[in-house]
């Protein structure tokens, strides 16, 4: 079946193609030469005045795992049995299948589960198997296992911690490495309260730096195209600033994805010790070479916090509305926090957050460093990805609503300064083709010849950008139409992406010998198989390559 | 000529604990633990297969083909009117298909135990609760206060396997202190004693609110069931401890006044502990799967169990879709019921239609119209189970060679 999308406006920023009109030509689930068709197009959809752009990516949102299973069972009185099209469990927390139906019908195509323990990526996995038409992936959390704080301790080399590292990503079938307050949450688990970057925890006496450092070098070493993943330390506290610039130190240079940013960008100034450092986080966003972000915008309303960082979570729970959360410590791997949380637009605390979060957007040069999430759901679901583009596109909708917040937050923030609006092709740039290369995924975001035909189709008629993004007429998901006319047409279920750099085997005999002694199950039951992927999770596995061979 | 013996490592399916080391041998499909606590031993031997099991589909009565009974089912589903389908148990897979054949003929669903579940997540769903697993007790708890009597009999690896191992990361097996709260034999609190500090607070269940309510408050006061001693020394225990476990098994207070609030009370009193110390909660699930069935519930439909398919989704009343009361009060019609796990009486209703998918070695309190036999996951098939801390679940292996369907096959050939 070949497939035409004829005379659309193309917006494709990998192959330098900005608001060009062209037609698209699609066979097998790929993008192919029209030169190569040999056979009679089956179906031509007419695109004039219709957008094209590739399947949005989203790298960084809560969609699988415990915590998030937390989140849908303590929220029950936010069901809404409102929109029949959908089953009744809350956008907050949505179930499977209504976060498949929610993405699609947005034009996402792939998503990526940040805080995906290794001890459950089993759980994990199979949730987001059960989500339909996206494909996804992980980042496994490391940096606050005693393994691995273990062989920092005991000065373990590079090499050891790579093939870990490796071992890691094979075993949790995960396509990059997430560290969570860097041996911070491991240190809430002996009672320390906070760790600062050069703080010594006080078990294993290793600093979060120490932490940051070895994890990019491992990730770096190996080949792995996503940079480390960091949820720095002190998340959410007034003045983090100091230990954000900290952190993109601690990687001495090697590539550092630092996620949710905007949690990590505040200063102490002012009457009420809370300020933004947007500016500050920006300037090193701009300078640092292999630095990059998302955001982690807020949204004004009811949301609930879900993160593997359960010692801040921990101090979190005075905040809880409505009043109840939940953390854990688990299995000597990570840990988490559920809590349920309201940003107010009357809050100065939360207007101030709002403001900060855009301000990194709208200060950053560069739309490849940086990536359009609200960290779902933790600054808010991510349905509002539409609402977040138009106040990224359309100063004047942004300043009508900064208008409405206290007053009092203009002290503390250039906000109502800046007068870039987004365009069309940077939004392409930051939800597309910049995610895709980030995380390595050559063949999505991008409509190259031989790339997934993954295909989001915009009416540009629909004036109001939010409706425009929100509602794409044509959804095609591996060469499928999947929505159309804004509407469902065909289920279908995607693939989990995950890289498999090499390692040495003799890390599984310390590992056994670990596992046999202080873990509650065998290493071999541990390990998620390609065929278990497949037959038991339900999930086909799709191994995207490792930048380079490994260099230690 | 002797059977062929075979050795095989197991994950056991029997246990919310679900420990995957055990070490069985096989020999025409008999299982008998090689290596292990008996206690396991004996709970694995009662799924061998004997002279009463029923390894054939019956229609009243009568054997059948698989075939023919799926035709039936089929036929009196599309019947009637409200059909209930009760899980005593069942793999991930099993679930899945479960649902979606609950889906299209548009069922209840409940779990057996959903009662004891409740109780539990009523906390994380009203208030504050800080929780924590099996390797993280292993290894870092140094105080563990066990409620309920019938914990360790249920479990039977807990003790050695998680409460008090050969080995901890971070603190001294030797030096633990356990605190038995409830009526406690001699031997278990001897075997205790005998690897780490043991005391036994002997009070009826009912009173561990006001028990843990005294602690809390630190007060040398005596109540009637606990002496000034025994109080001043678990202070002091409790006060020393970095990080402390409290566990229980919700339906060892199924007998008492009110199960929530004991709950509720072991909830708090780890919740203020942890402003300036570290404890946590681990409450043990049954062995009917019940953390499996209530974690792929939620995820699928937002709710843990007593769910209905009704205009296009899953639809939760803990009080209508109680299957206890739905039965009781003839509000259903049809009854499936899916038991993979356990052979333990299946108590059905003569006055209602009962279809059992059912483990081969079924005890039933009446015969069903329609049993279909199906395999266990872990014995007859592969599947995936949810332990009883809810983050780790294990792939369970198939061992033996029965040919007995799957739950999912059957639901799936049912869709």
């Amino acid at each position: 079946m070949i497939i035409r999308l004829k005379s659309g406006i193309v917006y494709d920023p990998t192959n330098n193609i900005f608001n060009r009109t062209k037609d698209i030509f699609i066979k097998d689930g790929k993008i192919i030469n029209k030169n190569n068709i040999h056979g009679k197009i089956n179906q031509t959809i007419d695109c004039t005045n219709k957008i094209i752009m590739p399947g949005a990516i989203d790298l960084h949102t809560h969609i699988g795992g415990g915590k998030v299973n937390i989140a849908r069972l303590m929220l029950e009185e936010f069901h809404d049995e409102t929109d029949a099209k959908y089953d009744s469990s809350s956008i907050i927390a949505p179930t499977t299948i209504k976060t498949g139906l929610k993405y699609i019908e947005m034009g996402y195509t792939t998503c990526f589960e940040p805080a995906l323990l290794p001890i459950n990526a089993r759980q994990a996995h199979a949730e987001m198997a059960d989500i339909p038409f996206i494909d996804k992936g992980g980042y496994a959390l490391l940096g606050n296992d005693d393994f691995f704080l273990n062989l920092l301790r005991k000065k373990a080399s590079q090499s050891v911690i790579n093939d870990y590292v490796a071992f890691i990503l094979k075993a949790s079938q995960s396509m990059g490495i997430k560290v969570v307050n860097p041996g911070g949450i491991n240190a809430f688990k002996f009672n320390q309260r906070a760790l600062d970057v050069d703080e010594k925890s006080k078990y294993y006496n290793i600093t979060p730096r120490d932490v940051v450092t070895k994890l990019a070098r491992a990730i770096y070493d190996l080949g792995v195209p996503h940079p480390l993943h960091v949820h720095c330390s002190n998340l959410g506290i007034p003045g983090n600033f100091l230990s954000t610039i900290e952190t993109i130190k601690a990687a001495e240079g090697m590539p550092i994805h630092l996620t949710h940013i905007q949690f990590q960008s505040y200063g102490n100034n002012g009457d009420r010790g809370f300020s933004s450092a947007a500016v500050e986080i920006s300037n090193h966003l701009n300078k640092v070479k292999n630095l990059t972000c998302d955001v982690g915008q807020i949204m004004f309303g009811q949301t609930v916090t879900m993160s593997g960082d359960s010692m801040s979570q921990h101090k979190n729970h005075k905040h809880a509305h409505p009043n109840k959360w939940m953390c854990m410590d688990i299995e000597c791997d990570a840990g988490c926090g559920v809590v349920p949380f309201k940003y107010k637009d009357q809050s100065f605390v939360n207007s101030l957050q709002w403001a900060i979060g855009l301000e990194i957007f709208l200060l950053a040069e560069d739309p490849w460093k940086v990536y359009l999430t609200t960290d779902h759901p933790n600054g808010a679901p991510f349905t509002s990805y539409p609402h977040l583009i138009k106040l990224l596109m359309d100063r004047s909708f942004r300043n009508d609503i900064l208008r409405e917040l206290p007053k009092d937050i203009l002290n503390h923030t250039i906000l109502h300064t800046i007068k870039r609006e987004y365009t069309m092709s940077e939004i392409a740039i930051m939800t597309r083709s910049a995610p895709a290369k980030i995380l390595g995924l050559s063949q999505k975001g991008n409509l190259s010849i031989g790339s997934n035909a993954d295909i989001t189709i915009y009416d540009k008629n629909i004036k109001d950008i939010e409706e425009m993004f929100a509602h794409p007429i044509y959804v095609l998901k591996d060469g499928e139409i999947v929505v159309e006319n804004g509407k469902i047409k065909k289920y279908r279920w995607g693939k989990t992406h995950t890289v498999k750099p090499e390692y040495d085997k003799s890390i599984e005999k310390s590992l056994t010998k670990f596992f046999d002694k202080y873990h509650t199950m065998k290493l071999d039951n541990y390990v998620l198989s390609d065929e278990e992927m497949e037959n038991m999770i339900g999930s086909k596995v799709y191994v995207n390559e490792c930048k380079y061979k490994r260099k230690q | 000529m002797a059977a062929q013996k075979s050795y095989k490592s197991m994950v056991c399916p029997f246990c919310s604990l679900h420990c995957d080391d055990l070490i069985i041998e096989t020999s025409d499909n008999n299982i008998r633990l090689t290596q292990g606590n008996p206690e396991c031993g004996k709970k694995i031997s009662r799924h061998n297969i004997n002279s009463q099991s029923r390894t054939s589909a019956t229609i009243n009565k009568k054997k059948t083909g698989l075939t023919e009974a799926l035709k039936k089912v089929k036929k009196i589903i599309e019947k009637k009117s409200e059909v209930l389908i009760l899980n005593h148990g069942t793999d991930l897979s099993g679930l899945r298909s479960l649902l979606t054949f609950a889906s299209k003929y548009h069922c209840i669903i409940d779990h057996i135990t959903s009662k004891f579940l409740f109780q539990n997540i009523g906390i994380v769903q009203r208030t504050g609760y800080i929780a924590t697993s099996l390797m993280e007790t292993k290894n870092r708890a140094d105080t563990i206060i066990i409620f309920g009597n019938n914990i360790l009999k249920k479990n039977p690896r807990l003790l050695d396997r998680i409460l008090i191992p050969d080995a901890s990361l971070c603190v001294n097996p030797k030096k633990k202190n356990i605190i038995l709260v409830g009526s406690f034999d001699k031997n278990t609190i001897n075997s205790i004693s005998r690897k780490s500090n043991a005391i036994n607070v002997r009070i009826k269940l009912d009173n561990i609110p006001d028990f843990l309510k005294i602690i809390n408050n630190n007060k040398s006061e005596t109540l009637r069931f606990i002496t000034k001693q025994s109080l001043v020394k678990i202070n002091s225990i409790i006060k020393k401890s970095k990080y402390l476990v409290s566990t229980w098994t919700a339906s060892d207070f199924s007998n008492t006044k009110n199960p929530e609030d004991i709950i509720s009370s072991i909830s708090k009193f780890i919740v203020d502990l942890n402003i300036t110390s570290r404890a946590a909660c681990m409450p043990i699930s049954g062995p009917l799967a019940d953390s499996t069935s209530a974690q792929a519930l939620t995820w699928l439909t937002g709710f843990p169990s007593r769910i209905k398919y009704s205009n296009n989704s899953f639809k939760h009343n803990r009080t209508a879709y109680n299957s206890e009361k739905l039965i009781e009060n003839k509000q259903v019609d049809t009854v499936i019921h899916v038991s993979n796990l356990s052979e333990n009486e299946l108590i059905m209703n003569k006055n209602i239609y009962n279809i059992v998918l059912g483990h081969p070695n079924s005890k039933l309190n009446i015969e069903p119209d329609i049993f279909i036999p199906i395999g266990i996951p872990g014995l007859d098939h592969e599947g995936i189970m949810f332990r009883t801390d809810n983050v780790v679940s294990v792939a369970l292996k198939s061992v033996r060679k029965l040919k007995l369907p799957s739950t999912q096959t059957i639901f799936n050939k049912l869709i």
